[in-house]
């Protein structure tokens, strides 16, 4: 078919332009709603460009035309096969709060990464605690900080309160957002190390088992445990958690990469795991506000036993939460569809 | 669309994409240095927002600078992580510095993008930028056919450039009535088969920009043009070429390959 450039584009131009008109209105409207008038016309408009683009592709040789109808064709693609979320269902707020339930119930769908990270982080633990029990001279490689080695200065330090300059709520309050944005920066990292097939995530998981472990041991060896364990809990039952379930959304990211050809929705596996980071983005914003108002109160002023009860109690309400919230049978049906899915 | 803007911009990557109906067609992808471009200005738009809340905050907060310094972490942390997401996600894909560079996030289906992708893509940068200055999504989208950072190919989305394009205007050869090259069917029919498209570009933009080269680079360039398809392609003979000008030559050439493609003028 060999095409008369000008005649066809004389003929063909008004629509076209109806067409750019047409879109120029759709995309300007923040909704992008169509009223059926519209959808009909900008279906036949579509149509008749797709095929105008079609005969200039094969019959002419019209670089720029064809550049120009393949933009015009591609934003009308766009605005005829989209189905744009409303602006009443962003801006929702009922919507927004539902992550309260989300969260838990994403977190139980996905408890199998749960598990695959609290084991690599403890067997972490095994092999820093192991170490520092029995290999003394892998204390200084594996504890990197001089309060770390030997905690006794450190614990009289904090004692008598030395280590900050006032105590006020204000330093607290510069210091819970310092740690709160330091932790969801590397608590992200985690989950984003996905990416790597989920080895990074099990590194950066393993490196911090160890890390926890040889500090455990260090400080009970020393003497020091029910300091380090009032000093740790109130805060690292919310924090270790947090890494956890960061590691959890890692690895689902990684399975999710490695079956994305057969994965029918995309979007939501997406969205499950936006939600998991949007959880522990909460429970570490938790951590950081009672690591810098409530763990950094020592002895005289708060007895180690309350402030140990605290943790636990704490560590109770999390489980209820992550357990029992939302629905509970929404792990099931969705781990039932994806099986059936596979056959 | 002007002379002075090149059209056909040199197409480095692109997403063909066939739809249901058996439409094809292409989107032009972006490359490294307009991203970079839009990321620095979107970069200097939220230091900007981060440094004017500080500011603000300074100033409410002069006599409790502790809760001052806690809202700006919390702010600029949040302002960084949003911004993108947010942008993206409500503005069809685009930033200010995107728009400024005509660049637009779509889905790789060649849809819009979903506001959960809008998230995915921005969050991810934590990776992306690992270790320094985006070094891995540097590497990530040189690597990729589809231009694709880490966070695109996780979010399922591409970058593509939106060059704004009018329809392509009425060409300066067309407007000749008489185009002697139809006199001979055979030669001008060779001259179309054998010219690439890339030759038959080169010639319109020659006749195009010419008013924008100077007269001895537009004397040298049009001899050569029209010295390369005479002796390479077709071979008009030498009574013709008596009465052309290089520039009558190549306006009938360009009238050849891009005008009424029949042929089928009467000879008059």
């Amino acid at each position: 078919v060999i095409l008369d450039l000008e005649r066809f584009q004389a003929q063909a131009r008004p629509r076209w332009s109806k067409l750019e008109a047409l879109l120029g209105a759709l995309e300007g409207r923040p909704d992008r709603r169509l009223n059926p008038s519209q959808a009909e016309q900008l279906q036949e408009l579509y149509a008749r460009t797709a095929a105008d683009l079609n005969r200039v592709t094969h019959g002419a040789l019209a670089p720029e035309l064809r550049q120009y109808l393949e933009r015009l064709v591609a934003r009308a693609y766009a605005e005829l096969y989209y189905a744009t979320p409303t602006r009443s269902e962003v801006w929702q707020l009922r919507r927004w709060l539902r992550i309260f339930t989300e969260f838990p119930e994403a977190f139980r769908r996905q408890s199998r990464y749960f598990a695959l990270a609290l084991l690599i982080t403890v067997l972490g633990c095994a092999l820093g605690g192991l170490a520092v029990r029995y290999d003394p001279a892998s204390v200084d490689v594996l504890l990197p900080a001089d309060y770390l080695r030997n905690p006794g200065g450190r614990v009289h330090e904090e004692e008598k309160g030395l280590n900050r300059h006032r105590p006020s709520p204000q330093i607290e309050a510069a210091f819970s957002a310092k740690l709160i944005t330091h932790n969801i920066q590397v608590a992200l990292l985690a989950a984003a190390l996905g990416v790597t097939f989920g080895i990074g995530t099990a590194l950066l998981l393993f490196e911090n088992g160890v890390l926890l472990g040889a500090v455990a041991v260090r400080y009970t060896q020393q003497g020091f445990g029910v300091f380090a364990a009032a000093w740790l809990l109130p805060h690292g039952v919310f924090e270790i958690p947090s890494i956890l379930v960061a590691g959890q959304a890692g690895f689902y990211l990684a399975r999710l990469l490695l079956r994305r050809r057969q994965d029918r929705n995309m979007r939501q596996s997406m969205g499950e795991w936006l939600v998991l980071i949007a959880g522990l983005a909460m429970m570490l914003v938790w951590a950081g506000i009672m690591e810098a108002f409530f763990s950094q109160k020592h002895a005289p002023a708060l007895p180690y036993g309350f402030k140990v009860a605290v943790g636990v109690a704490e560590l109770a309400l999390l489980t209820i939460y992550l357990l029992l919230i939302g629905r509970r049978d929404a792990g099931a049906e969705v781990r039932a569809g994806i099986s059936s899915e596979k056959k | 669309m002007t002379d002075s803007q090149p059209t056909r911009l040199p197409v480095t990557a692109e997403l063909t994409i066939a739809t249901p109906e058996g439409v094809v067609f292409r989107l032009p992808l972006a490359g490294p240095a307009p991203r970079l471009y839009a990321m620095l200005l979107d970069s200097a738009i939220v230091l900007g927002a981060v440094n004017g809340v500080g500011y603000l905050v300074y100033w409410i907060f002069a006599k409790a600078p502790g809760y001052g310094v806690m809202l700006i972490t919390l702010a600029e942390f949040a302002i960084g992580f949003l911004y993108g997401a947010v942008l993206e996600g409500s503005w069809n894909g685009q930033t200010i510095g995107k728009r400024l560079f005509h660049l637009r996030v779509i889905d790789q289906s060649g849809l819009p993008l979903r506001i959960e992708q809008a998230w995915v893509r921005n969050l991810m940068r934590v990776f992306d930028a690992l270790p320094f200055t985006y070094l891995v999504g540097g590497v990530s989208l040189l690597s990729s056919r589809l231009m694709q950072r880490f966070g695109d190919r996780v979010a399922g989305t591409l970058v593509v450039r939106e060059t704004p394009l009018g329809a392509p205007a009425e060409e300066a050869w067309t407007r000749q009535k008489y185009n002697s090259f139809i006199n001979y069917p055979a030669l001008a029919m060779r001259l179309r088969r054998a010219a690439t498209p890339e030759l038959a570009s080169l010639i319109q933009d020659a006749l195009r920009r010419r008013n924008e080269l100077a007269p001895y680079a537009r004397r040298e360039i049009y001899r050569e043009l029209a010295e390369y398809l005479q002796t390479e392609i077709a071979p008009f003979p030498d009574d013709l070429l008596e009465m052309l000008s290089d520039e009558q030559y190549l306006a009938n050439a360009a009238g050849v390959l891009f005008g009424d493609q029949r042929l089928s003028r009467p000879h008059t």
